[in-house]
């Protein structure tokens, strides 16, 4: 335990609370969907209703890239990038590499999306930037990632701000470690036969103790890749590379070897697919093939951690005869403590290491975080509310977003589903989200108290909780349990139950004869006595 | 006015010395140590570390600068700190910069 003496301690209460209730709204946006997204790929699949039960790597794809490679301009088969998209479909980006006007690398060519059975379903041309949008059947999992990522702030600001709300996070985090003088009694203290106002005040304390370490390192990685490309790579490489991003990214990422321009068919990839599913244990979740068509192409397969590991794999293989090469980390040429490093940040930020164990555990902490975040400020509100009347609007603003966006976020989800078979999902999720925050602030403006507004959004919340697997079933057409259960998607019928539990839960508080505990004063007189 | 602040615990005294101590001095010396720290790194076996490690611990810099500046007693040594690595890794850039510049007049 770090013990600071009082004056020190003061000043890191000064620095908690500021960091907190300055950005903490926004801070509670990411929070909150980030933690929805840790579950963005069973969400995508439960919304779309996804029952194809094979990989797209665990079928043949050599002869699907060659017929595409033949629809293909020269000019862009520098390079491919494979990846599934919708229900276990392939993505086949043939690209070449550009830098823009203001100097920028870029990516431009044609991007495939073809279904499970091998059928082209569209063509988009353009950069990188330009084409890979949400689609209609992923409108849902997309919106939920592009909120998280950068609050729908156009890039690099939308980073830019990401990586600020990191940086708060990150300091209310250390602070919030430096002035806890109990720690460990802190993390088991949950008096719940105790009274109320303890009872509330203890579950604050758990659920903010419990999360400090992943809170740290959630921030931490999370700034960490909004900075990444923002300013960490262009500034690097002003100092090592005199502003060559392009060289610095060749000297990070790419595959040293001698160039060898000579035309060449590509090995085949059934071949490589094979290979590396037997190697990782598991389906690559992205292939990438550089110098297409030439003698010294090279693909390299990702794929998530093995079992019992944090580290994602790759693995090279010759491009030209489809012979494996070696095992290689996902940043650098070779092994090397920064690569290591590098390569444990999008594991540890997204929980995908250890599958659904450590994916729910994530969400746990998550959540536990979107609590902490928003009882915080509302503690702080409330404590300063008696003597400022003027926070009252404050307090009404923290309720509108405190319970205004999961409700957003429920009836976009809504949206999508009554949307999606009209092919309009795209449009209509946003929509149904903007619409529904619009409805949060009239509610706000128009309620006669904070009380009613609260229960008014969580019983709101609830009922469209409920009724999501409804429409997923009797309007968007998804598949029933059965069915999903044996296409091997139990995620689809889980997700349902969680949806019905959760909205049950949050409207059997207004049944008569059931009514909830935790009211206002209780919180008033919690803090007083903190 | 002066006993007002004598009375204030240390940490918040010369509050805005401290704010912008904590504020934009620990931004811009933390870009200029991830922009200086690549030059005298060791590049580790793959040759990568250097250019990797300031780009991971980007956050944690800035996050050690800024906690420094708010609980150190002393804003002298905050400023003499976040000073030196300021100098060192801007003499570092510069040196840099300047021996780039004549090779690329000569390969012109």
């Amino acid at each position: 335990m770090i013990h600071l003496k009082k004056d020190e301690t003061k000043a890191m209460v000064a620095v908690h609370g500021w960091s907190g209730i300055c950005l903490g709204l926004l801070l509670y946006a990411v929070v909150l969907t980030g933690t929805a997204a840790v579950f963005a790929h069973e969400i995508g699949a439960w919304s779309a209703g996804h029952v194809a039960t094979n990989s797209t790597f665990q079928q043949p794809i050599d002869a699907n890239v060659r017929r595409l490679e033949a629809m293909t301009p020269p000019d862009f088969r520098e390079a491919v990038s494979l990846f599934e998209v919708g229900d276990h479909g392939l993505g086949a980006f043939f690209h070449r590499d550009e830098v823009d006007a203001s100097g920028t690398p870029i990516e431009r060519g044609i991007y495939y999306q073809l279904d499970n059975s091998g059928q082209l379903r569209a063509t988009v041309r353009g950069t990188s930037e330009e084409i890979f949008g949400p689609r209609n059947d992923d409108a849902l999992s997309s919106f939920l990632v592009d909120t998280h990522v950068r609050l729908h702030v156009p890039n690099p600001w939308g980073l830019l701000l990401t990586g600020i709300l990191g940086l708060a996070m990150l300091v209310a985090a250390i602070s919030g470690l430096l002035i806890h003088r109990h720690l460990f009694k802190d993390i088991f203290t949950l008096r719940s036969r105790a009274s109320p106002v303890l009872v509330e005040r203890d579950r604050h304390s758990v659920a903010g103790t419990w999360s400090l370490p992943f809170a740290f390192v959630l921030a931490f990685t999370g700034s960490f890749f909004s900075f990444f490309g923002t300013i960490g790579v262009p500034v690097v490489a002003m100092a090592v590379f005199g502003g060559d991003v392009e060289a610095m990214s060749e000297a990070v990422f790419g595959n040293p070897g001698k160039p060898d321009p000579r035309p060449a068919s590509i090995g085949n990839l059934d071949l490589v697919t094979a290979d590396a599913i037997r190697r990782a244990g598991e389906e690559p979740t992205f292939i990438a093939i550089e110098n297409f068509g030439r003698a010294d192409a090279k693909i390299t397969t990702f794929h998530n951690p093995r079992a019992g590991d944090i580290e994602p794999v790759a693995l090279l293989y010759n491009g030209a005869d489809a012979t494996f090469v070696r095992a290689k980390p996902n940043v650098g040429a070779g092994p090397s403590a920064g690569g290591t490093l590098a390569g444990i940040m999008g594991p540890l930020h997204f929980g995908n290491f250890a599958g659904f164990l450590s994916k729910a555990i994530w969400f746990g902490l998550g959540f536990a975080m979107c609590y902490v975040t928003y009882t915080g400020m509302r503690l702080w509100v409330v404590r300063r509310k008696e003597q400022q009347r003027s926070l009252a609007w404050l307090e009404r603003t923290l309720t509108v977003v405190g319970f205004g966006l999961p409700f957003g976020l429920v009836a976009c989800a809504a949206a999508f589903l009554v949307s999606m078979p009209l092919g309009t999902a795209v449009f209509w999720t946003t929509a149904g989200f903007l619409i529904a925050s619009a409805a949060a602030i009239l509610a706000g403006l128009f309620a006669p108290s904070n009380d009613v507004l609260e229960k008014l959004l969580k019983s709101a919340t609830g009922t469209a909780m409920i009724a999501l697997p409804l429409l997923r079933l009797f309007v968007a057409g998804g598949p029933g349990w059965t069915e999903a259960i044996e296409a091997g998607q139990p995620m689809i019928a889980a997700l349902d139950l969680a949806f019905v539990a959760a909205g049950v839960w949050l409207v059997r508080s207004f049944w008569p004869g059931v009514r909830s505990k935790r009211e206002a004063p209780a919180i008033r007189e919690a803090t007083a006595t903190i | 006015m002066s006993d007002q602040i004598k009375s204030l615990p240390r940490p918040i005294r010369q509050p805005w010395a401290r704010i912008i101590l904590a504020g934009p001095v620990a931004l811009v010396v933390a870009l200029t140590l991830l922009a200086g720290m690549p030059l005298w790194l060791p590049g580790g076996a793959a040759g990568i570390d250097n250019l990797i490690m300031p780009l991971v611990f980007a956050p944690l810099i800035w996050a050690a600068l800024f906690f420094h500046a708010c609980l150190d007693r002393s804003l002298v040594r905050v400023a003499v700190i976040a000073g030196l690595l300021f100098l060192v890794h801007g003499a570092l850039i510069a040196s840099k910069v300047m021996n780039r510049a004549p090779t690329t007049e000569k390969a012109r």
